[in-house]
């Protein structure tokens, strides 16, 4: 499995999650970002997620080489989807490995809030009723 | 030269269109590319101040001075995760 991937593909967490194991590490950090069915007092049903992606993969490999250049983890693995995906489906998962829990945790919380802030993708919500919106979203930052 | 310029979500929507090729006067920085911009789809002058560009996937400044081939994004706020 490529450690950085942007996939149409439903996410398997557990399989995220094994791609980040080995003997050297003494544990492993994920995060799983699943579609909340509330947003702003509405009920979603679902959202399209549209990517730039020959961006938004440097942006991950950029990510990664920022947590190695931080913190002595072992192996990161961050697989954002898009296309169509139903409320409490996986829309991304990060998980981190090292030797220490520490950086596990730091790295892993880094490197969410960096594809949040940082790759080009925008979400449509698809809401009960039929009516579309896009998501207001945050100025991407360099 | 021609810059090929990349809309996406709310400003394809506006646009109208996902990519088209911009003729631009040699020497032109990223800001001129983005009054051209304008003039083609006033539609986007609504949503002119949130967006941010990228030139070859690099977010720009407006001062940026483009380049023959150049491929420019223009990225509204986004909302990964």
């Amino acid at each position: 499995m490529k450690s950085v991937r942007i996939t149409r593909q439903p996410i398997s967490p557990a399989r995220v999650l094994a791609s980040v194991g080995g003997k050297e590490a003494g544990g492993a950090v994920m995060f799983v970002g699943t579609i909340r069915r509330r947003s702003g007092g509405k009920t979603v049903e679902g959202l399209t997620y549209e990517v730039y992606r020959e961006m938004a993969e440097r942006k991950m490999r950029e990510i990664e080489e920022k947590v190695r250049r931080k913190w002595p983890v072992l192996k990161i693995a961050m697989v954002h989807r898009y296309g169509h995906l139903k409320v409490g489906e996986v829309s991304v998962a990060v998980a981190v490995s090292s030797e220490h829990r520490a950086e596990a945790f730091e790295a892993c919380r880094f490197a969410i809030d960096a594809i949040k802030g940082t790759l080009p993708m925008w979400k449509k919500e698809r809401f009960k009723g039929g009516a579309r919106a896009w998501v207001k979203g945050t100025p991407i930052e360099a | 030269m021609i810059v090929k310029v990349l809309y996406f979500a709310s400003a394809q929507g506006l646009a109208n269109l996902k990519s088209e090729s911009v003729r631009l006067k040699e020497g032109s920085s990223m800001k001129d590319m983005a009054a051209e911009m304008l003039r083609l789809h006033p539609d986007l002058k609504s949503i002119e101040r949130t967006i941010r560009y990228s030139v070859n996937f690099e977010i720009a400044d407006s001062d940026v001075t483009l380049h023959d081939g150049d491929e420019v994004a223009v990225l509204p706020p986004v909302a990964g995760g």
